[in-house]
């Protein structure tokens, strides 16, 4: 038996709420990284739920290119936060506020 | 053909310019008599060629061409050219020889007392020839203009020689801004020039002149801008005129030229006889066909002649300063010639700036003469008894005294009488509102002509008879050939310069003398007329048709003639002899008081220099600060309010970029709620 789409789009929204819950209170690098992966993950959630739904593979293949490009991102990312830890010896995001008027 | 290098009358003094300029500045000492020689020969050069240009024109030559294009459009090309006929083939010589003379009589002025920057003041002199004579042949009004404004830095240089003293500069920088006030509107009547008939050549038949009088040949009648063609073409003779009145020295813009006497003497030859103040009445003299297509601008022409002629004139019965009596008749006789234009006395206007080119450059090279005698002053009251010590200067000074005065059979008379003559016949012969005008100019050009016998021989008087009044003028110190070479060709001028156009002989006799008429009638039938319209046939037509002046004699041609005559030149040795009898003693006093009130009026030249003084002070500096408060306040605070605006507005806006990314993150949340919101408020349409 089908789970119904409500149940998916729900999951969906829920992950994102979280991960952007994450961004708006969190205050380490490596946790902002996190959430954004869950915010990315919540919309290919919704991208395969909606391919499943319309009987198209076109949402499926879109959402393997969003991990493509969350892996790269993480990889950035990563990068990012080294260089911010090499310069502020803190992962700490709200400290690096040199970029301030 | 030798019109063909007219071009070349002008270059000469421009290569001495160039030379004077480089070699004072590279090998000041390879430069013999301080650049005097340079500017000699090349003077020389062009006195040469506009002698052989102006034998070519008497056999018929003329030349108009265009050498430069400077600004080449379809509608409206700026060019520079050459125009050569024989109005400016006979201008070119007398600019010529009187620079020519003056360039060696400077070598007396000059090198001889010593001066230094001798390098600087013959470039400037012969920038100065250079202007005056690419003005003379000039084809265009644009670069007419362009001369014309050369001509006036120029007499700022050389006015400001002495740049070192107190009255030199700022009489330089008087001359230049009371001219510049009158070619602000000279410049004006140039783009007005433009605008309407799209060129501003002056001969031939796409001249602007030839064009104008097409135009009002035309039916229906073309209007421009609401007014009716002639009224238009008023006006823009008007606008030219304003740069003419200023360079010509006429009232009310004549106050420069007295203190234009602050310049050295031979500077001050220059300016009067040849290039300056020539360069205003020749310019009308240049456009006269396009003149007398306007009855109003002719009729202000010849009242602003006659009243300058007689105003002046008044002036320098009082002045004490031999230039500055000098000064006064220059203005004076600028008018007559004024007079002679404004009146359709168009020979008489060219005869008389002939005549007065050659008599006053001798008077002011004879009054410099005086001056080195007597050690530079230059009041006449400290003068007296020179006739014997310097008697070249004196008999020269004499011929050109009575050419000025009017004493037949002196130069000035047969101009002065001619232009005399032919006002009166206009205004005896003309229709409508002209009569009266050029009759009153006639009543005070003639009453001119008493003061003038008058001032110029109490001047000789003073200066050269009775006893000598200081020591002097008890031992003058002697002038060398460089003074006396020029004088004595000038003083010959002076005294025969008159016979080109002897009118009352040629009447009498029935011989045809009347030459100066002959060379710019031109031919009957074709020639030179025919090709550049400036040919006195062409202007006695449209004097008749357009303008409306007549000739009528109301004693008969020959009486009239013959009683005019008589007239003006009983009413001049009348003044001469009225000078003989209060100034010619041995030892003269001042009649001045005798003149009662008038004599501080005289002295203060009609409070003229008081009233734009006050002008300029009392009018145009507040109206100045006025509308400086005006930019201030109200132009620059709109743009300085706009700007301090933005600046507040940035300063509290810049304010968010906190730096924290997380604030970033939160506005960047907040704004695509808020974008959702409104989608859903407006139904996801938003117009």
């Amino acid at each position: 038996m089908a789970v119904p789409m409500e149940y998916y789009l729900l999951l969906s929204a829920a992950v994102f709420c979280i991960g952007v819950f994450g961004v708006l209170t969190r205050r380490n690098a490596l946790l902002f990284l996190m959430s954004v992966e869950l915010m990315l993950n919540a919309a290919n959630i919704n991208l395969v739920a909606f391919s499943w739904h319309h009987g198209n593979l076109t949402g499926q293949l879109f959402s393997l290119f969003t991990m493509a490009l969350a892996a790269a991102e993480v990889a950035v990312g990563i990068g990012i936060v080294l260089v911010l830890y090499r310069n502020f010896e803190d992962v700490d995001v709200t400290k690096a506020t040199t970029m301030e008027w | 053909m030798v019109v063909e290098y007219a071009y070349a009358i002008p270059l000469f003094p421009l290569a001495s310019f160039v030379i004077a300029l480089l070699a004072a500045h590279f090998a000041p000492d390879a430069l013999p008599k301080g650049g005097a020689l340079p500017g000699i020969v090349a003077m020389g050069g062009s006195l040469a060629l506009s002698a052989w240009v102006a034998l070519a024109v008497a056999g018929g030559a003329t030349y108009d061409t265009t050498l430069y294009t400077w600004v080449g459009g379809a509608d409206l090309s700026f060019t520079f050219g050459v125009l050569v006929d024989p109005l400016s083939a006979m201008m070119a010589l007398i600019v010529s020889l009187v620079a020519f003379l003056v360039f060696i009589f400077s070598l007396g002025y000059m090198n001889d007392e010593g001066e230094t920057g001798l390098p600087r003041y013959y470039a400037g002199l012969s920038l100065f020839s250079f202007s005056m004579l690419a003005f003379v042949v000039a084809d265009n009004l644009l670069m007419a203009f362009m001369f014309f404004e050369l001509v006036g830095l120029c007499s700022w240089l050389l006015i400001g020689f002495h740049f070192r003293e107190d009255g030199p500069p700022s009489a330089a920088k008087k001359a230049f801004l009371v001219t510049r006030f009158g070619d602000y509107f000279f410049l004006v009547g140039v783009v007005a020039v433009f605008v309407t008939f799209g060129t501003g050549q002056f001969a031939g038949a796409e001249s602007f002149p030839a064009l104008a009088e097409a135009v009002l040949a035309e039916e229906p009648a073309t209007t421009y801008f609401g007014m009716g063609a002639q009224t238009w073409f008023s006006i823009l003779g008007l606008l030219v005129l304003g740069g003419v009145v200023g360079k010509s020295a006429q009232f009310p813009l004549h106050t420069w030229l007295p203190d234009a006497m602050e310049g050295p003497t031979p500077v001050s030859a220059l300016i009067h006889a040849a290039t300056m103040v020539a360069a205003g009445v020749y310019l009308v003299a240049r456009m006269y066909g396009f003149y007398l297509l306007s009855p109003t601008a002719l009729a202000i022409i010849a009242l602003v002649g006659g009243f300058t002629a007689l105003f002046a004139a008044s002036m320098g019965v009082v002045k004490q300063e031999l230039k500055q009596v000098l000064a006064y008749s220059t203005i004076s006789q600028y008018g007559y010639m004024m007079l002679a234009l404004g009146t359709g006395g168009y020979v008489a206007a060219v005869f008389h700036l002939t005549t007065h080119a050659i008599f006053k450059a001798l008077l002011f090279l004879g009054a410099g003469s005086v001056i080195i005698a007597m050690h530079h002053n230059e009041n006449m009251w400290d003068m007296g008894g020179l006739k014997e010590k310097m008697p070249i200067t004196y008999w020269t000074f004499l011929s050109g005294s009575l050419a000025l005065a009017g004493i037949v059979p002196f130069a000035g008379f047969w101009s002065k009488d001619e232009v005399l003559y032919e006002a009166l016949i206009h205004g005896f012969g003309s229709a409508g509102g002209l009569a009266p005008v050029y009759l009153l100019a006639y009543a005070m050009g003639l009453l001119a002509v008493f003061f003038t016998g008058f001032y110029t021989f109490r001047m000789v008087y003073l200066t050269f008879h009775g006893d000598a009044r200081s020591d002097t003028a008890r031992d003058p110190e002697p002038v060398r050939w460089n003074v006396k070479g020029p004088l004595a060709v000038l003083g010959i001028g002076a005294a025969t310069v008159g016979l080109i156009n002897m009118k009352p002989v040629a009447e009498l006799t029935g011989a045809h003398i009347d030459f100066l008429h002959k060379w710019l009638l031109g031919p009957e039938e074709g020639g030179w007329p025919a090709l550049t319209s400036t040919g006195l046939h062409h202007y006695e037509v449209l004097m008749k048709d357009v303008a409306g002046i007549q000739s009528a004699y109301p004693l008969g041609e020959t009486p009239t003639l013959l009683v005019s005559a008589l007239v003006s030149l009983s009413l001049a040795v009348g003044g001469v002899l009225v000078a003989r009898s209060l100034y010619g003693g041995p030892d003269p006093v001042e009649h001045t008081d005798r003149l009662g009130g008038m004599k501080t009026v005289l002295m203060h030249n009609y409070y003229q220099d008081e009233y734009q003084v006050w002008l300029a002070q009392g009018v145009t500096v507040p109206l100045a600060r006025a509308a400086d408060k005006f930019d201030q306040g109200v132009v620059d605070g709109v743009v300085n309010g706009i700007s301090s605006v933005s600046l507040f507005t940035g300063s509290r806006f810049r304010r968010i970029q906190s730096g924290i990314v997380t604030n970033y993150a939160a506005l960047m949340t907040l704004s695509l709620v808020l974008l959702l919101v409104v989608f859903v408020v407006f139904g996801g349409v938003v117009n």
